[in-house]
């Protein structure tokens, strides 16, 4: 058949062509599977697939994690996304493009953390990481997700391997590298090959498959729509696993910093110690309130108050809908002048650029910003308020106008004037206020502050005059309250510069609910109330009803006050108040007062144990502090008489033989039934104790859901409820199970048992979980920090005292500052242990003692680090430099970290240098408080008598004591002999120093060999010595002076040598010269006579004399002329080779050159014939082609 | 008696004084930089409990006013032996005491732990009073602890030896304790005056931290074992003690068995002049739960220490067997009667337990708070700034009492 058409060539190039050749590759690659000899790869070998198998479950094993228990409650805090890069590549860019993408804003330039809401149930904080290597390091602490932008057109820089190391060290949160620049490459293929490259460069430094984004370009200045949308969607759906330090320790990235140091002390004396606020999200764990914290940067400091603040930049509510309404794409960053409401514990600040701002007074100093509230129409107004000296409730007070009846009772009210001009900013409320708060909860709660006590606010005047703008409003009173019931709460403090709060605070509006239901309701509350107290409580019901009856005839307000009264004062019996005391700042104080509480319930509770307790009693006060210390508690007193029958029965079921099912009912008895439950009179004493406490704990119950329907439904509705939980709960693990076996099924099968061991791990850490969030469910807030502390995730605000001047004047947005908790133990310092090993692109090792720079925790300190290595026998042997390809051990002395944190070191922190800054990395190994690190040292000594097989040293030992310390050590000579010290030797064997008149000399040692030693051996004593650390360590203070400057702390020796122009010291001894070992000439050996003649004849020496001076031989003439002739013959002879040898040489020379000569030509021709042959091939070639 | 107070006084004092006030040059450097910050306590009260959660949260502590009104002022014997046996079981721990002793200071250092550890623990309390804190203490060393601890084992004031083998130690792997290697032997015996018994505590350390607990069911008592001793007396008056014990418990429980453990010769103490200095008798009896509660209470017949060696005869009369049988059975069916998973002995070692596990809720009952559980409370918050939520169950008469652990880990453990 003929074919018109040519026939089809395929593309040898372009989209097509690849495709094409994939599939084909793929075909192939199929295909030749098959063509493999199917029996190379059969089952031929037991062992080896054994072998096989075991090594894949060992890497099985090697992904599988002990799981942690997730110990987070309530909303996360946003994540910090760490934008990293070396300079110019983009950055800020980057953050900006997507906080537009995020929230519709553009900013102008990135200061500080900015905090989005980007979704439902994210939040996201940008971090720009600061350029110079400390801020790499502390960005790197707080870092979820590292977002490492390469400049394309470049490649990598040692900024992204130096950052990269960082992470690794500090727990390796998420990466993401981001290509940028890519626009700047004009060939595709060239771009294309660039991307591999880089891609599998960031893929060996990381893992296979890391994530490696491309910007592609710029469009407008900005980086294309459509890959931020990318990139933002690749971040949204990113998780988080917990990295082992931050769960430990609670840290804050810095949002926001304000100086709050009073303004006179600054005007004084510009460096004096300031005091600071630090903002920002609580994250890592649980801050309590007693921890202290670090600042990178600038050091240990205790916190002097912790207040949580309202989210300021909250998720939206649940409500059930897709995406984000525009209103709650919020966005919050102070560093950066965004967000213009902002928030403190006494005061709103509102923002408002300068140039808005017209009004103002111009001699107003630093309120400027916060003040403005009003247009320009009210702008007379606005100044007429600022002349103002009084503040309205002050006016009140001077206009004898007694609008609240009890302000006068308020110390606090009178104000001193540094704190006004310290507290200027609350100035700018607005007068209408108070007058909007409801009439009966004015006077309701006015009632309630009245109960606190006068001494309370004595305590805490300054707290009261911070307030002083409406010192006297409800809430106010209503924060003493809280206070005096041990809590400063988040919501309170944030409100009490503020009006307006019942629209916000969920417990808070509660509270107020609760009031007015107090006093809008009549007695049915107060019946149920009483009812209940009745119920569970027999002994003070009594008093109870009596108070009912006075509260029925009194008036109404006279009610109010005492049922107000009544609760405070059942709150102050409450046991954990009873146990704990009321202040709890001081140990001593609470001490005193609760053995007050104690002295007061002694007869009922505490019986008297013996005479001790007796003296106790009597002078209590004094004597509390030293009662006897025993865990024993007998208390004979209380002994019943258990023969007698019914006390027997009393416990009858607390026993086997009992009733089981009234058992089992007491064991639930409190949770099902408190209210009906009648104990009897076994528990009489008891009583007195827990009214109190119990009390409280319905009360808030009750007082809630009382007024609108009976307790009945309540508690059953209640019952339901927790069954529901419970079935949620115990439905809540399968699931997890469920979806862990399926996963488990896909990773490890086979494993069954390892799986099994897992899954129970998993099972009862998440059951912890459940546990952990159930038990604290019913406690009230205030409780609940003190009981665990601040949450995470909540917005915290840090008042540190005296911190130096200069982290207020050097202080920069762009360096975040990093404050983390400090945990037992790692305040203190000692010496730690590392495992230690030289970064493989550092360039030279490291020598021991000199400086370096270490990252440990949140610390980063300069340390002289001893190296070590440890022998087969566990001793530490130091080493003078780090050894090349190995770890080996560094002692030093810092701060202490707990074992298997990471560490990084630096030796240089300046931004000049080329090279790789990472020095080394480690990880600590334990702590201890001395370092044993030995190195080996030779005692010396030279014989100085010598008998058999015992020797006398000198020059080892310096004095008899060393000698003592040193009987038993094994010595040894040079020629190998080795010997044993045995005592200080006796003087008069040894130098006779008497006969010189000498002094006797000290420390000869007698030692014995096991042979004989000459006087010119040299014995040594091989020992070890203990080499001491050197206790220091320098806190690098990077945020204590200007960004830009390099901090320098000690130097090295090298440094100081090249500064100081001094040169190496050189040691001649220390030189290795050529060894010179002159022939050592010995004596003949002399036998004496006598032992000669006992000598066997074979031995005997000989008597022989040589033939040489034998007679002398005299020849005839004739012999004399045969011997001249043949002496002149052989002279002749030996001429005549000579001269030929002489002739032949010249003549292979002459031959030489011409063969040379000769062979130059040769390839001279050679090389033009192969050159013409390869062009004719060549031609021909090509003329084939073309053909 | 004063006499002999003076005489013990010289006996311990001297060598206290001579090795622990000399400071290191390291530590003076340090003190002069006031890089110690000390913890300012006062008073004697609960001296073990502050240095051992002072050991573990790694806190100094200054105590002042130390008995400073009192006759004989300044630290007891005991309790400088207790520093003492701080300063065996640690490394580094400094220990500066004043001329009158009436002012500690103490920097704890790293427990270290170790094997074949030896101390004695004089005369003045018994071994159960070193024991208390020292078995917590072994938790967080280095090494896992053995030692040999002589003096008095079975006392009235502290809990005896056979107490913490029944019911402390169990008490300790519901923390997650390794079982293994967890013991106490008893060697020999001696109770007061003079003491001369042994015993070998042997605690594991825990490798990483210990577990919350949720311990609420105090259940039922299902059986009641006890042990009885004598030394240097006849066996008859352990048979009457445990024949009393059993006529109380018979009406409640049949599945009662008190051991006797009659120790003669070198295992009974010590001899002065060939004559046994010691005589004494007692009993320690423990209810088992059908929830794996021990409720435990023991005590010890024996003369007072602090008399002459010679008028042994002239010391008043030792309670008499029945009644020390009665009583005892009494005291048990009293600490069952308050409810709660431990005694009132335990409540003080729970707490701290409690306090020492991660940051977990544990959730334990006990009966009715004892004073010294309410003061290792307040320490605890103090130390470890761990508070418990107590909330009491009128119902039952029993106490429920929840915690978040302050999150202690071994941090002395080397890294393998």
């Amino acid at each position: 058949m003929e074919r018109p058409q040519k026939s089809h060539r395929s593309r040898q190039s372009g989209p097509s062509a690849k495709k094409k050749s994939d599939t084909d590759k793929k075909k192939r690659d199929l295909t030749e599977e098959k063509k493999q000899n199917p029996k190379a790869f059969a089952f031929n070998s037991t062992v080896k697939a054994k072998r096989l198998q075991s090594r894949a479950s060992e890497k099985e094993q090697r992904r599988l994690h002990i799981p942690t228990i997730d110990r987070t409650t309530g909303e996360p805090a946003p994540y910090v996304i760490v934008v990293h890069g070396p300079p110019q590549v983009g950055k800020s860019l980057l953050i900006k493009s997507l906080v537009k993408h995020y929230t519709k804003h553009n900013i102008p330039d990135v200061r500080g953390p900015l905090t989005i809401v980007s979704g439902k149930q994210r939040r996201l904080q940008f971090v720009e990481c600061p350029n110079d290597i400390n801020g790499m390091i502390d960005a790197a602490k707080f870092a979820d997700l590292a977002l490492l932008l390469i400049d394309g057109s470049y490649g990598f820089e040692m900024e992204t391997f130096e950052f990269l190391n960082i992470l690794q060290v500090h727990g390796f949160p998420k990466v993401m590298g981001v290509l940028t620049h890519l626009d700047k490459f004009k060939d595709v293929k060239k771009l294309k090959k660039t991307k591999q490259r880089l891609k599998h460069r960031f893929w060996t430094e990381i893992y296979d498959g890391a994530k490696l984004f491309y910007l592609s370009g710029l469009i407008h200045g900005k980086y294309v729509k459509r890959e931020i949308h990318n990139l933002a969607r690749f971040i949204s759906v990113m998780k988080f696993h917990p990295l082992s330090w931050r769960t430990t320790h609670p840290y804050i990235l810095v949002d926001r910093l304000e100086d709050v140091t009073a303004p006179d002390k600054v005007s004084t004396n510009k460096k004096c110690d300031r005091n600071v606020t630090l903002y920002g999200y609580l994250r890592g764990c649980n801050m309590k309130r007693g921890t202290k914290v670090h600042i990178a940067g600038v050091g240990d400091y205790n916190v002097a108050g912790v207040t949580g603040l309202a989210d300021p930049c909250p998720l939206p509510s649940a409500a059930k809908k897709k995406g984000l309404r525009d209103k709650e794409k919020l966005f919050y960053a102070p560093m950066s002048g965004v967000g213009d409401l902002l928030y403190d514990k006494d005061a709103v600040y509102i923002n408002i650029n300068d140039h808005f701002v017209q009004f103002s007074k111009v001699g107003d100093e630093d309120d400027n910003a916060r003040k403005g509230a009003e247009r320009d129409v009210g702008e007379v107004l606005v100044k007429s308020l600022q002349n103002t000296q009084y503040s309205v409730d002050e006016k009140l007070n001077k206009s004898f106008i007694n609008f609240f009846s009890q302000t006068s009772n308020n110390p606090g009210k009178v104000m001193n004037g540094d704190e006004q001009d310290d507290e200027d900013h609350v100035k700018h409320k607005n007068s209408i206020e108070p007058m909007e708060e409801p009439d009966t909860v004015g006077s309701d709660e006015d009632s309630d502050g009245e109960d606190v006590d006068d001494l309370e606010e004595a305590k805490n005047p300054h707290e009261n005059s911070t307030t002083k703008t409406f010192g006297d409003s409800p809430e106010l009173k209503d924060n003493q309250q809280e206070r005096a019931r041990n809590n400063i709460e988040e919501e309170v403090e944030f409100h009490k510069g503020r009006m307006r709060r019942k629209a916000v605070f969920g417990n808070e509006s509660k509270l107020d609910d609760q009031e007015l239901q107090a006093t809008d309701d009549d007695e049915e509350v107060e019946d149920d109330n009483s009812d209940e107290e009745s119920s569970s409580y027999s002994d003070s019901s009594g008093e109870e009803e009596e108070d009912d009856l006075e509260e029925n005839v009194g008036n109404a307000s006279k009610w109010k006050e005492s049922l107000v009264e009544r609760t405070i004062s059942r709150q102050n019996m409450n046991l954990m108040q009873l146990v704990y005391g009321q202040s709890e700042s001081k140990p001593n104080a609470s001490l005193r007062e609760d053995s007050d509480a104690e002295e007061s319930d002694d007869e009922e509770f505490f019986k008297p144990k013996g005479e001790e307790n007796k003296k106790l009693r009597q002078g209590l006060e004094g004597d509390q502090v030293n009662t006897e210390d025993s865990s024993k508690f007998t208390n004979y007193a209380s002994v019943r008489d258990w023969k007698d029958g019914e006390t027997v029965e009393s416990i009858r079921d607390r026993f086997v033989t009992g009733d089981w099912s009234k058992a089992a009912r007491r064991g639930k008895a409190t949770e099902v039934d408190s209210e009906n439950d009648d104990d009897g009179p076994v528990f009489g004493e008891f009583e007195d104790l827990e009214t109190g406490e119990k009390h409280e704990g319905d009360q808030t119950g009750e007082a809630n859901e009382e007024p609108d329907s009976a307790a009945e439904e309540r508690r059953l509705k209640k019952l339901a409820l927790r069954a529901k939980f419970d079935a949620q709960y115990n439905g809540s693990e399968s699931p997890d199970e469920a979806d862990d076996n399926s996963h488990k099924g896909k990773d490890n099968n086979g494993q069954a048992n390892e799986g099994g061991f897992l899954d129970k791990l998993r099972e009862e850490a998440e059951l912890q979980r459940q546990r952990n969030i159930a038990e604290l469910t019913d406690l009230d807030e205030a409780t609940r920090v003190d009981i665990e502390g601040y949450r995470t995730g909540t917005y915290l605000r840090l008042e540190i005292h005296d911190v130096p001047y200069e982290l207020i004047e050097h202080f920069d947005p762009c360096h975040p500052i990093l404050v983390g908790g400090i945990g037992f133990t790692e305040e203190n310092v000692g010496y730690m242990q590392a495992r230690f090993k030289r970064h493989r692109w550092h360039k030279k090792v490291l020598k021991t003692k000199d400086p370096i720079i270490v990252s440990i925790g949140w610390r980063r300190y300069q340390t002289l680090p001893i190296y070590a290595i440890e022998d087969l026998n566990g001793r530490h042997r130091m080493l003078k430099y780090t050894p090349e390809h190995m770890h080996c051990l560094a002692m030093f002395w810092g701060p202490l970290a707990p074992p298997n944190t990471g560490v990084v070191a630096v030796q240089n922190l300046s931004n000049t240098q080329a090279s790789f800054r990472i020095t080394a990395t480690a990880v600590i190994l334990e702590f201890n408080h001395a370092a044993k690190i030995v190195k080996k040292i030779k005692l010396v000594g030279e014989p100085c008598k010598i008998y058999k097989k015992t020797a006398l040293i000198k020059k080892m030992f310096t004095s008899d004591l060393e000698v003592a310390r040193f009987e038993g050590a094994s010595i040894r000579t040079v020629s190998g002999i080795r010997g044993q010290v045995k005592k200080a030797g006796k003087i008069e064997l040894g130098n006779k120093p008497k006969k010189n008149g000498g002094q006797p000399e000290d420390g000869i040692a007698r030692c014995t060999f096991e042979d004989k030693i000459l006087m010119s051996d040299i014995v040594f004593l091989r020992a070890w010595t203990q080499v001491d650390v050197p206790c220091f360590y320098n806190p690098l203070t990077t945020a204590l002076q200007a960004r830009g400057e390099t901090w320098r702390g000690v130097r090295t020796v090298g440094e100081l040598r090249r500064e100081y122009n001094l040169r190496v010291p050189d040691n001649k001894d220390s030189h290795y010269k050529p060894i010179e070992r002159p022939l050592k000439k010995f004596n003949p050996v002399i036998v004496p006579k006598s032992l000669q003649s006992a000598l066997p004849f074979r031995s005997k020496p000989k008597d022989t004399k040589s033939k040489k001076d034998g007679r002398a031989v005299v020849a005839e003439p004739h012999e004399r002329d045969v011997h001249k002739l043949l002496q002149h013959l052989q002279l002749i002879r030996h001429n005549k080779m000579k001269q030929q040898k002489l002739k032949k040489q010249e003549k292979k020379k002459k031959h030489d050159t011409e063969k040379a000569k000769e062979e130059v030509v040769n390839k001279k021709r050679q090389r033009e014939e192969r050159r013409e042959r390869y062009r004719t091939q060549d031609k021909l070639q090509k003329k084939m082609r073309r053909d | 008696c004063e006499g002999l107070r003076q005489k013990e006084y010289l006996q311990f004092r001297p060598p206290l004084l001579c090795s622990n006030i000399e400071i290191g040059g390291r530590r003076r450097r340090e003190e002069e930089m006031g890089k110690i910050s000390y913890m300012k306590l006062k008073g004697s009260q609960n001296l073990r409990q502050r240095l051992l959660l002072s050991t573990l949260s790694s806190t100094p502590i200054l105590i002042e006013d130390i008995r400073a009104d009192a006759t004989w002022p300044g630290l007891l014997p005991h309790e400088v032996s207790f520093l003492r046996l701080l300063e065996t079981v640690s490394d580094d721990c400094h220990v500066e005491i004043n001329e009158t002793g009436t002012k500690l200071k103490y920097k704890p250092g790293i427990v270290m732990g170790g094997k074949h550890l030896e101390h004695d623990c004089g005369l003045s309390r018994s071994i159960g009073y070193f024991l208390e804190p020292l078995i917590v203490l072994g938790l967080f060393g280095k090494k896992s602890l053995s030692i040999r601890l002589k003096g008095i084992t079975n006392d009235s004031k502290d809990p005896s030896v056979d107490t913490f083998r029944s019911t402390t130690l169990p008490l300790l792997k519901r923390f997650g304790v390794p079982s293994e290697g967890l013991e106490l032997k008893i060697e020999s015996r001696g109770v007061a005056p003079k003491g001369g018994g042994e015993v070998i505590l042997s605690v594991p350390i825990v490798h990483n931290s210990l577990k919350a607990v949720t311990w609420t069911d105090e259940g039922m008592v299902k059986r009641i074992r006890g042990i009885s001793f004598s030394t240097r007396v006849s066996v008859q008056f352990e048979n009457t003690m445990i024949h009393a014990a059993r006529g109380i418990f018979n009406r409640l429980l049949p599945d009662v068995h008190i051991f006797t453990d009659h120790k003669a010769g070198a295992q009974a103490g010590k001899y002065v002049f060939l004559k046994p200095i010691s005589p004494g008798y007692g009993i320690s009896l423990v209810a088992e739960t059908t929830s794996g509660c021990f409720l435990s209470v023991d005590t010890t017949i024996s003369y007072a220490r602090g008399n002459d060696e010679m008028d042994i005869d002239e010391k008043k009369e030792l309670m008499p067997p029945e009644d020390v049988g009665e009583q005892i059975a009494s005291l048990l069916l009293g600490e069952i009667e308050q409810g709660g998973v431990v005694d009132s002995t335990h409540q003080g070692l729970l707490f701290i337990l409690c306090a020492l596990c991660p940051q977990d809720v544990s959730k334990v009952r006990v009966g009715k708070l004892v004073p010294y559980g309410i003061e290792t409370l307040r320490n605890i918050r103090d130390f470890l700034g761990v508070k418990f939520v107590i909330k009491p169950e009128p119902a039952t008469g029993t106490v429920e009492l929840k915690c978040i652990g302050c999150g202690l880990k071994n941090l002395s453990r080397k890294l393998s």
